[in-house]
């Protein structure tokens, strides 16, 4: 670990790490505030795969992609790393310290920890957690793996009782032993919080911190029996439709008690904080709905929900998706899966978000990650399983991992993978190496 | 630091809070202190109001005291809750190594008035430095802190192969920097990692500089000595 090559060097000039603060993650600025973060070039994007019957060998991988430039492999698949089976792949997270990739599995609750810093170019699994639901007392379909100091939170979808919406939050130390859970409030037991408005669901989907205010916010979303239902036989049935989540919740981030449940109907996803250190508050977008909704801390300390945009016409159920926030706060990209839109908004007043483009990345998008510094940005497709689009229009790309720039307004195509011709799956959730970050 | 380097730290938002900023950072850039040296900006956490699980048994090791003297750190846990802080004396970062003393040298100050409490409570401070924290060099760093009337040990490690295991057991990463020519520099990237030991052996919370706070770590002490966890959690 002490000696290195001038070019290893450089590569760590170029790919400055953070360790001791993280910075900012829009991917990687939208990553846990405890993280360490890659400001320069990264080097490759860890997508965590759906396997898929009749597809290679069907099933979940780790697929690690050459993003350097200079590279003569770059925008190749360098490396895939096959776990057995399908688990319906969905959301990764890195631990605090980066050394390792977790990634967790919706539907049989599987837990894989790849070591991403032996060898960047080549994670190989370290541990595989197969007994979370028994362990959790009882919590079903791990879904954000979120870092916090020496210690990984998990948010649950669903529950092992009634496979419905209610879940809790879990957490693990880094090296994969169970810690606690910690359920969300219900009308039955709201645990101590406030219910400001009409829901109290207990429902889960993703997690963020703001540490700097003692703050911790959830989102909700559905449970099992939805999630691995065919979209459109969920859409079809309204009692089905009934069960999504309408909640965020806000936590005491030390103590992890709830303290208030805030309204935000319509299933609120992924949830991305500002950085700026007077900017106390964080956007989330509602799938049902298609509108940002602000959660921000009022001038008493309080905190709030506030629908704050309209993304599309929500009468063609465009789906927002992933969203990415600008290391700067003042843009935000926002995934419409179903008309395969990438559209960015003008933050800068947060209680006005504007949108100011769009562009079409394929025939459904789902997850972004960008750079800390913006210009670079990466697509993939999938969804679920059982909700992805099986059919494009002629040309169009169905299942793939794609590479853009983005300079002067302009979001220029690098590269493509197609996921399904190159027998790997369907593509969903990215997170970035570098070997700068290991000092190689 | 390299041009390169520099470039992109200075792209860097000048509104980055403490835990986004960089390791190092270009000088023009204003430093964003972390909380832990201000008046919380947030109610304290009520003492005994919540839990802290246990996350599992704190490793052992070999270190040497400030006098040269083997010690392990379990012989150190004893019967007494336990504040330990991996640092360097010559760490650059005001809010890395400098952060985790200044900290545990206010918690020192509050002990200091809860004779009982302080009776329940060591600190300590663990160099993963050995070539140049000696023993000597611990000594002369830990007068500058610490209170004759509490009880503060400043440790290290007769070698790198000693403090390895060590830094591994505690998930403690640690990089040597390097210069163009690849030669050592002095200074090192890690994440501050400062772990709170219940009496038991057990480490009940691991802190990082965005709430390493004096009034957190208080709270979190006074809830881990009166609490009953079992022995075998």
């Amino acid at each position: 670990m002490n000696t290195y090559t001038h070019r290893r060097l450089s590569s760590a000039l170029i790919a400055a790490f953070i360790l001791i603060f993280g910075g900012a993650s829009a991917d990687e600025t939208c990553m846990s505030p405890y993280m360490a973060k890659i400001v320069g070039q990264e080097d490759f994007v860890y997508v965590w795969t759906l396997g898929v019957e009749g597809v290679g060998d069907e099933q979940d991988k780790l697929v690690t992609i050459d993003v350097r430039p200079d590279s003569d492999t770059y925008g190749e698949v360098v490396h895939s790393l096959s776990v057995g089976g399908r688990n319906e792949a969905h959301h990764s997270g890195l631990t605090d310290d980066r050394r390792y990739l977790w990634a967790s599995g919706l539907d049989t609750s599987a837990i894989l920890i790849f070591d991403i810093h032996t060898d960047p170019a080549k994670p190989r699994l370290s541990r595989k957690i197969e007994d979370f639901v028994a362990k959790s007392g009882g919590v079903v379909g791990p879904h954000t793996n979120y870092a916090l100091p020496g210690r990984m939170l998990l948010t649950g979808l669903s529950n092992s009782a009634d496979h419905g919406g209610r879940t809790a939050l879990v957490e693990y130390t880094n090296a994969g032993d169970y810690i606690t859970t910690h359920w969300m409030p219900t009308d039955d037991n709201l645990n101590g919080a406030e219910k400001s408005g009409n829901f109290a669901d207990g429902y889960g989907y993703d997690v963020r911190a703001l540490p700097r205010r003692n703050v911790m916010l959830t989102s909700s979303f559905t449970g099992w029996n939805n999630y691995m239902m065919n979209l459109g036989a969920v859409m079809a049935d309204a009692e089905a439709m009934q069960r999504f989540g309408n909640t965020v919740v806000v936590w005491d981030l030390h103590t992890r008690k709830p303290r208030k449940i805030l309204d935000v109907p319509g299933a609120p996803l992924e949830i991305r904080c500002a950085w700026g250190s007077r900017s106390n508050f964080c956007f989330t977008t509602t799938a049902l709905t298609s509108k940002i909704w602000l959660i921000y801390e009022d001038g008493s300390g309080d905190w709030q929900a506030k629908a704050v945009a309209d993304i599309g016409d929500a009468s063609k159920i465009p789906l927002p998706v992933d969203i990415s926030i600008t290391a700067d706060d003042q843009q935000l990209w926002v995934n419409t899966w179903n008309d395969g839109l990438t559209r960015l908004f003008d933050i800068s007043d947060p209680q006005a978000p504007v949108q100011i483009m769009e562009q079409k990345i394929g025939a459904q998008v789902n997850m972004v990650s960008q750079s800390w510094d913006g210009e670079r940005l990466y697509y993939t497709s999938s969804l679920l399983a059982n909700w992805d689009k099986v059919e494009a229009p002629d040309g169009d790309d169905l299942q793939y991992f794609k590479a853009y720039s983005w300079q002067d307004g302009e979001l220029e195509h690098q590269f493509t993978i197609d996921f399904l011709a190159a027998k790997l799956g369907t593509p969903h959730q990215m997170r970035f190496g570098a070997y700068s970050l290991y000092g190689k | 630091m390299g041009w390169r380097l520099a470039v992109l730290l200075v792209a860097l938002p000048t509104i980055a809070t403490p835990e986004q900023q960089p390791h190092h950072k270009a000088a023009d850039q204003p430093q964003v202190l972390a909380p832990g040296y201000s008046v919380l900006r947030f109610p304290a956490p009520a003492a005994r109001s919540y839990s802290l699980p246990s996350l599992g048994k704190a490793a052992d090791g070999v270190l040497l005291d400030s006098s040269g003297t083997p010690a392990t750190l379990h012989e150190l846990y004893d019967d007494k809750t336990v504040v330990l802080s991996f640092i360097y004396t010559s760490c650059p970062d005001v809010n890395g190594c400098p952060l985790a003393t200044f900290v545990l040298s206010q918690v020192q100050q509050r002990l200091s008035s809860d004779e009982s409490l302080a009776d329940k409570v060591r600190l300590v401070s663990v160099s993963f430095d050995p070539a140049n924290d000696s023993p000597d060099v611990m000594a002369d760093y830990g007068d500058s802190f610490r209170r004759h009337d509490i009880d503060w040990r400043f440790l290290t490690t007769e070698s790198e192969e000693r403090l390895a295991p060590i830094l591994n057991d505690y998930d403690q990463a640690v990089i040597r920097d390097v210069g163009p020519d690849g030669e050592l520099i002095g200074s090192m990237s890690h994440i501050l990692r400062v772990f709170l030991i219940d009496t038991n052996k057990h480490i009940r919370n691991i802190y990082s500089p965005s709430f390493l706070h004096p009034d957190i770590l208080l709270a979190d002490i006074l809830t881990v000595t009166t609490d009953d966890l079992p022995i075998d959690q």
